[in-house]
């Protein structure tokens, strides 16, 4: 674990863009899932296997896709969006396949694939070869995402497999996600410190952290995406926003003006009756509220700050939040199938640096006992 | 690099955590695997071991049962045996020494090493200590020949390492007193014959050295053997102290005590082994395309596992505790679960209505004495090797536990990652992809063959080479899910227009760890060789050696200066290189004899 520490807020995105990296796990099969994690989780299971990474895996509607990025195009060192079929486990890449991807999500009504993509962007292939030639000369550098300002919101028609590009902004367009109508997408964008003109001070923080200027919009599905409604106005990173099961509140996360230290919020869709839900005082995000809508689970690493894990917490945050995984490394990105029986997460506990997304039964009642028996949250609210 | 057993043993011992025993789950009624396990690990076939009447009676219930199956011999073979000799182990062929007028010729007197030439000398006699050389690169010091003239003697040496040294003196010593290592170090000081006492003052005091299991092939190069006490007592009989004596000041582990000429005596020695050599058999058995593979790339597919075992335990790969010498080493996991995942997959691709390439299913023997079944089908292919598309090896895949399945050599081909994660959606799997084929089972001899190959395996346990590894351990559930996955990376493979790209993979100086050696050189030895020599099986991609030009095929016969009978020669020898420090290495391609130099990288 003697990682040298990199600055979080470079290194994680809409949820986790960036690699994962985590002690140098042994290949192997000594890993055994602790007592406690089985608690939550059953049949715990490696989904993705080709590929360098993958992670951020998002369910359809019916439970029989799953959405996610992974880096395993021949040629292209960067992330693209992969579906994946979990009846026949047949995948096929939904991204142009060129340029950088993140954060993808399947329109609930349509099947349409909504995700970040730079490929318009005509430096791309060169972008590409560069990363390779730099990974081929043995080097190594600590991974950052870049919060490339050309990234913009494309949707994939589900009928067609054509694209429709959603924003046409300077500024970091990502992590974005459906309504459970399929009506309104939420995203996080950097386009404010593009519009306007900066002090020196905050050029300067755009050129070393541009996360610092994300906030959160709201738009239309079907609108051309130029007048989204900005719902935060905080410095500090606010990304990562997903609806409620009901549609009625935005759950998200903000870092602190530093960008060390992040929490789980929640407002309603103008914006208004926002509430900070955890108050761990370390990196707490990657929020998904389960689809009973009692409790949401979301990522910290409140126990180290490598060791990335799953939590849960009620809806309201008025109790200590549970631990759900014990495992040494990255565990994060839980997200709930839609009918709350499974859990998709990111993980590296399947030894390396790089994440895979991960497959459990998730037991509902015993996650509502334990979240039912959590002693009530101290400190401030 | 010692004995390919132990080799084998550390490496599996290391490659997995012992789990401790855990709940299995009530096998389904209609296991599709649980009847093949419980009959091959039942008593009957007494643990399988090569040659012996349990593994031909094994053998025979494979056969019936592919035949049962619907499968047939390969073509132009009336069954399904293919039968390969291997060298099974070493008896003395009447040995004898004769000390002044004295002659000793019983097994209690004198025996042959397992590694000895035959042959028979006489000539001046020199005792030489405990024949130890510790090699210069170890900055230790200590040579038993330092200040002798052994040429063209007989030397005599104690057995073992001096007794009282401290601590970690004996830990250095005892890396070079393997008597193999002994005989070597004799024959490179240029004696005839090697001599080997148990002293007054060790463990087995005055006794001979029995006959090991030594499957190894080329021997030492010199005439050896052991001798009793009463022989002992015979050679120095006109020296100037007792041998008790004697042996007390070596055992300080002083480096300045020396030996001496025995030169009140005469030596005749003869020597004289007899390798018994045994008949394996390996069954093969096809299930033919359904329709005409002319123009499928490569219209072979073969699945294959182990099933032999380790029989009583005694050729030294058992790992039994005291109270279970001697009894039959069951092997229910290693190997009649992977036996048992091969013919479940064939009952079921048996029955597809469509199979656009031919299905070779094996069940290798010999594979616990150095994957020698393997070996032999691969050397003497009854289908073109280059014709196979791909090879899936099963290996201990009886002990699955939290539903985790490893799955080895997926670097051979660029496709395995996706074939199995498409597989896998559906079967639900925690898998483990290693992409290492250099691994101790079978998988190994059809990546060096440059097929594209997997090795699925649950891992090791507490039982591993042990009586206990018995049936009722076995977690048939999760093993007919196991077959039931590999069936459908199979049947996918059958299907694909083009066969699997091979890959090679470049051997982590890790996994090719030995003990002992600290040096790469990337060469991959053939372990079922008789040559003189050594003979490459392969190189490691990248690897010095390749990078020397050396290839498979190729007998190194000498390297930095030091000749090499065998593959014992070459690891010791190994001990000896400097990372990057070149060396001269001389081998024989063919009946050339060429040069090259080799750099050997560091080991990590």
């Amino acid at each position: 674990m003697a990682r040298s520490l990199r600055r979080p807020a470079l290194v994680f995105v809409c949820l986790l863009s960036a690699a994962v990296v985590a002690a140098g796990l042994l290949a192997g099969l000594e890993a055994q899932s602790p007592p406690a994690e089985r608690d939550f989780l059953s049949r715990i299971r490696r989904l993705t296997v080709e590929g360098r990474r993958a992670g951020e895996g998002y369910w359809s509607k019916d439970g029989r896709q799953l959405v996610f990025q992974s880096e395993r195009e021949p040629g292209n060192p960067f992330y693209q969006i992969y579906l994946m079929d979990m009846a026949s486990g047949d995948v096929t890449r939904v991204s142009p396949g060129t340029g950088k991807t993140t954060c993808s999500f399947i329109n609930p009504e349509t099947g349409d694939v909504l995700f970040a993509s730079t490929h318009h962007d005509p430096r791309s292939k060169q972008l590409q070869d560069d990363e390779l030639a730099f990974r081929a000369s043995g080097k190594e550098r600590r991974y950052s995402w870049d919060y490339d300002p050309e990234m913009e919101l494309y949707v994939r028609n589900a009928k067609t497999g054509t694209f429709r590009r959603l924003t046409n902004k300077r500024g970091y367009d990502a992590e974005a996600s459906y309504s459970p109508d399929g009506q309104w997408i939420v995203f996080s964008s950097t386009r404010q410190a593009y519009e306007r003109p900066l002090s020196a001070a905050e050029q300067k923080q755009l050129e070393t952290d541009p996360s610092y200027f994300a906030d959160i919009y709201i738009m239309r599905a079907d609108a051309d995406g130029s007048a989204p409604k900005r719902l935060t106005n905080v410095p500090g990173y606010d990304g990562g926003p997903f609806f409620s099961p009901d549609g009625k509140r935005i759950i998200w996360r903000r870092f602190d003006e530093a960008g060390l230290i992040a929490d789980v919020r929640t407002m309603n869709l103008d914006g208004s009756d926002e509430r900070q839900i955890t108050d761990f005082g370390a990196m707490s995000w990657a929020p998904y509220i389960h689809p009973s809508g009692q409790y949401l689970l979301f990522a910290s690493n409140k126990l180290g700050f490598e060791n990335f894990e799953v939590f849960m917490v009620d809806i309201e945050g008025k109790k200590e939040p549970v631990r759900v995984t014990y495992s040494d490394g990255f565990d994060g990105l839980p997200v709930p199938s839609p009918d709350g029986t499974q859990l998709a997460w990111t993980s590296s506990r399947g030894g390396g640096r790089e994440g895979q997304i991960y497959l459990a039964q998730w037991n509902h009642q015993k996650a509502l006992e334990a979240i039912k028996n959590a002693p009530a949250r101290k400190g401030p609210k | 690099m010692s004995a390919r057993g132990c080799a084998r043993r550390r490496a599996r011992l290391f490659a997995a955590v012992l789990f401790l025993a855990a709940g299995v789950p009530a096998a389904a009624q209609t296991s599709a695997t649980r009847a093949y396990v419980e009959t091959l690990a039942s008593e009957k076939f007494a643990g399988r071991e090569a040659g012996s009447p349990g593994e031909r009676l094994a053998a025979d219930y494979i056969a019936a049962q592919l035949s049962r199956l619907g499968a047939r011999p390969l073509p132009g073979r009336s069954d399904m045996f293919v039968p390969f000799t291997f060298t099974a182990g070493s008896r003395d062929g009447g040995s004898r020494a004769v000390v002044g007028s004295t002659t000793f010729n019983t097994s209690k007197d004198v025996i042959a090493l397992s590694f000895s030439d035959d042959g028979e000398v006489s000539g001046p006699v020199v005792f030489a200590g405990y024949g130890i050389v510790v090699p210069e690169t170890q900055n230790f010091g200590y040579d038993s020949y330092a200040t002798l003239d052994v040429k063209d003697k007989i030397v005599v040496v104690l057995r073992y390492f001096p007794e009282d040294a401290e601590q970690q003196t004996r830990g250095v010593l005892a890396r070079y007193s393997d008597l193999r290592y002994k005989a070597m170090a004799a024959r490179q000081h240029g004696a005839k014959a090697l001599v080997v006492i148990t002293g007054p003052r060790s463990p087995n005091a005055g006794l001979t050295v029995p006959m090991s299991f030594d499957t190894a092939l080329a021997g030492s190069g010199i005439p050896a053997a052991s001798v009793s006490g009463a022989v002992a007592a015979a050679l120095f009989a006109g020296a100037p102290k007792t041998l008790q004596a004697i042996q007390q000041e070596l055992d300080s582990g002083n480096p300045h005590t020396a030996g001496f000429p025995l030169d009140k005596i005469t030596l005749s020695l003869k020597t004289s082994l007899v390798r018994e050599t045994q008949t394996g058999r390996n069954v093969v058995a096809y299930f033919p395309a359904t329709s005409p593979t002319a123009g499928v790339a490569k219209p072979w597919i073969a699945i294959g596992a182990h099933y032999d075992h380790l029989g009583l335990g005694r050729n030294g790969n058992s790992l039994a505790g005291k109270d279970e010498t001697g009894k039959p080493h069951l092997g229910a996991d290693d190997n009649a679960s992977g036996s048992a995942a091969v013919l479940a997959i064939a009952a079921a691709l048996g029955k597809q209505p469509v199979r656009r390439r031919n299905l070779i299913v094996a069940l290798w023997s010999a594979e616990e004495i150095g994957l020698v079944g393997s070996a032999a089908f691969v050397n003497a292919p009854p289908v073109p090797v280059n014709q196979l598309a791909a090879y899936l090896n099963f290996d201990m895949v009886g002990r699955m536990q939290d539903n985790k399945l490893a799955v080895q050599a997926t670097g051979t081909s660029p496709i395995w990652a996706s074939v199995l994660e498409r597989a896998n959606v559906a079967a639900g799997f925690d898998l483990t992809l290693q992409e290492d084929p250099y691994q101790p089972t079978d998988v190994a001899t059809f990546n060096q063959a440059s097929v594209p190959s997997l090795n699925f395996t649950t891992g090791a346990h507490v039982d591993y080479h042990k009586p206990s590894d018995t049936a009722d351990k076995i977690n048939y559930e999760d093993l007919d899910r196991i077959a039931s996955l590999a069936s459908t990376v199979v049947r996918r493979l059958m299907d694909m227009a083009d066969a699997p790209q091979f890959a090679k993979v470049e051997q982590s100086s890790q996994t090719a760890g030995r003990t002992g050696v600290r040096v790469f050189t990337g060469t991959v030895p053939d372990y079922t060789s008789n040559a003189k020599g050594l003979l490459l099986g392969g190189v490691v991609g990248g690897g010095p050696a390749e990078k020397a030009g050396l290839q498979k095929g190729d007998v190194i016969v000498e390297i930095a200066g030091q000749t090499i009978a065998n593959i014992y020669d070459y690891t010791y020898a190994l001990e000896l290189l400097k990372i990057d420090q070149p060396v001269k290495v001389v081998y024989m391609r063919g009946s050339e004899k060429r040069e090259t130099t080799l750099t050997p990288g560091a080991r990590r």
